[in-house]
């Protein structure tokens, strides 16, 4: 089922209901994109990625015990958020970066836009169907890694209660990647865009030594433009909570919320720009 | 029609048979060519194995991109499996704790690499504190140091410390950093105890027992653990080779030479109830029978025995 069927029958839904409500009406529309890039997801066998994830968990559990001094527990949960973090930053780039350019590929998008949905509501509802993607696939391998825990120990494990947390960035992490590759979808080629993501997750990861060479720098030009780019592009080490969570320690509330609101409102800087640049397309 | 459908059904399964043979045989043949290449490859340059990381901690905590703490558990295995492969050559009764005619020039670099990705990681430590001091006693003490500087509320690593200090025959030292230790909030009260023994009696036997039972009690590394039990029945097995000793010195008084097969002693050790082998010797607390020294008038472990010698 294309996009474009989808969208019909979510507009043709809404003119029977006739909902007076313009929002509820978007909202309508949005989860209708949503949940057909995610039934596409699943249909691209992008969740086979999981059955990978569970071989490698379950050859962690089995065998890594005569390997680590002891160290197994530790060892599952680096190894399963690690894997489930770089799966993630794979399928946030390879298929966010497609989520737009497929649709224009297939010329889909012009039947799309031919009906009453914004480019605005088209981007978003791309994203929250990856997002989705994302969520079912991060849930599963917190699940596999948790049943790995409970093997090991023989029983309840006290990480796993602290792994979520850690779960919970890492989410946070891939959504603001995906949103990082839809923007850049919207104007670039899709290797292009992924290359430029996959720049942006490097880059994030060393915000800390942006803001050393922006203070460490004589210059006041050089100065400003580290501090900016420190700024600019988003901060992912504050994501990085695997190495604490392997220790049994989880972040603190007042840091959790704030990594969760500073994600929310990047997503939005840039779903907003990725719908600017989208919005000066012509797809007459 | 009915013809051609069957001629073409009949070339599909043809081209399936025989499309699956090449895979089986395909792989057969590559398992053969990689045995006869294994065969022939010439053998790894010993020098190979010790060659210098690429990385020092710093940088490959810097490119880990997040991804630390999964590094630092490769680097910690690296380390064990560094140690492993070059004790595999080993008599059995060697420990961890003596390895330094082993060539283990990149075990601190390891280590170090290990508990800078993740500096909340203990094991390392650990290693570092039991394994270093006879390949690099320097190297030992800064890498513990660095994890009380990142894990101030880890009494452990005082302890560990302070057992390099022991070992270094620096009782004052270790002294105080069991001190140091003990004042750590849930650190357990023997902490203080130590503190007070190492000041006191340092070298003695009673010392070496208490660390070692220590060692064996918190320590989650199997490897260590056994490192610490087997010193525990090197310091029985002292103490009943002084109670030989003895024995052989009274025999020696008594007939004016050292006793030449060990049933010349057996009364006695049967009135001690000592432990017994086939030949009459007695059996160290692994259960190996002590041999006699070169002159037949001392007692020693046995090479054959999980004690260590020394």
């Amino acid at each position: 089922m294309s996009n474009a069927t989808s969208v019909d029958e979510a507009t043709s839904t809404r003119a029977s209901t006739e909902s007076p409500l313009a929002q509820s009406r978007t909202a309508g529309r949005i989860i209708a994109i949503a949940l057909n890039a995610f039934r596409e997801a699943v249909r691209d066998r992008v969740l086979y990625n999981l059955v990978l994830f569970v071989l490698l968990l379950t050859a962690a559990a089995v065998f890594i015990g005569e390997l680590s001094g002891g160290q197994e527990r530790k060892i599952i949960v680096d190894l399963g958020l690690s894997a489930m973090l770089l799966f993630g930053v794979f399928i946030a780039i390879f298929v966010g970066v497609g989520l737009v350019y497929k649709e224009i590929e297939r010329r889909t998008i012009y039947v799309i836009f031919s009906k009453p949905v914004g480019r605005g509501e088209f981007l978003v509802g791309k994203y929250l169907g990856l997002c989705l993607t994302l969520l079912v696939n991060v849930a599963v391998m917190a699940l596999g890694v948790s049943i790995a825990l409970i093997y090991v120990s023989r029983g309840w494990d006290p990480l796993i209660k602290t792994i979520w947390p850690a779960v919970l960035l890492i989410y946070l992490e891939l959504m603001i990647l995906t949103g990082v590759a839809l923007l850049f979808s919207s104007f670039s080629s899709p290797a292009l865009s992924a290359l430029l993501t996959f720049f942006v997750f490097i880059i994030g990861h060393f915000s800390a030594d942006l803001k050393t060479l922006a203070s460490s720098m004589g210059s006041t030009g050089a100065r400003l433009l580290f501090g900016a780019l420190y700024y600019l592009l988003p901060n992912l080490a504050n994501y990085s909570f695997i190495t604490p969570a392997a220790h049994g320690r989880g972040p603190e509330p007042g840091f959790l919320l704030a990594a969760l609101l500073y994600a929310f409102v990047y997503i939005g800087v840039l779903l907003a720009a990725a719908t600017l640049i989208f919005s000066k397309r012509n797809f007459k | 029609m009915m013809k051609s459908e069957s001629t073409s059904l009949f070339g599909e399964q043809t081209r399936t048979i025989s499309l699956s043979l090449a895979i089986v045989l395909g792989l057969i043949l590559t398992v053969f060519l990689a045995r006869w290449i294994d065969a022939r490859r010439p053998p790894i340059d010993p020098a190979a194995a010790d060659e210098s990381l690429y990385l020092n901690g710093k940088t490959a905590r810097r490119i880990s991109l997040g991804f630390n703490g999964l590094a630092a558990d490769w680097y910690w295995m690296r380390s064990l499996q560094y140690v492993g492969r070059k004790i595999m050559n080993l008599p059995d009764n060697v420990v961890l704790d003596s390895l330094e005619q082993l060539n283990l020039r990149l075990l601190p670099s390891l280590l170090d690499t290990s508990t800078t990705l993740d500096p909340q990681f203990l094991s390392p430590y650990e290693y570092a504190a039991v394994v270093l001091p006879a390949v690099d006693v320097d190297q030992a003490i800064r890498i513990t140091k660095k994890g009380i500087e990142a894990n101030p509320l880890a009494w452990r690593l005082y302890h560990q410390l302070g057992y390099i200090y022991w070992q270094q025959h620096e009782y004052q030292l270790a002294a105080e950093t069991y001190g140091r230790g003990a004042q750590i909030p849930g650190a357990p009260s023997w902490m203080e105890a130590m503190k007070a023994r190492m000041a006191a009696e340092g070298g003695s036997r009673s010392t070496a027992r208490e660390i070692y039972s220590r060692m064996y009690e918190q320590s989650s590394d199997d490897k260590v653990k056994d490192m610490a039990r087997r010193r525990l029945l090197q310091l029985d097995a002292l103490d009943q080779i002084d109670g030989l000793q003895k024995m052989m010195v009274a025999f020696q008084n008594r007939f004016g030479r050292c006793p030449t097969t060990w049933k010349e002693l057996e009364p006695v050790f049967r009135t001690m109830r000592l432990p017994l082998g086939e030949d009459g010797a007695p059996l160290d607390p692994s259960g190996t029978p002590y041999i006699f020294g070169k002159t037949h008038c001392d007692v020693q472990v046995s090479s054959k025995s999980e004690i260590p010698v020394k």
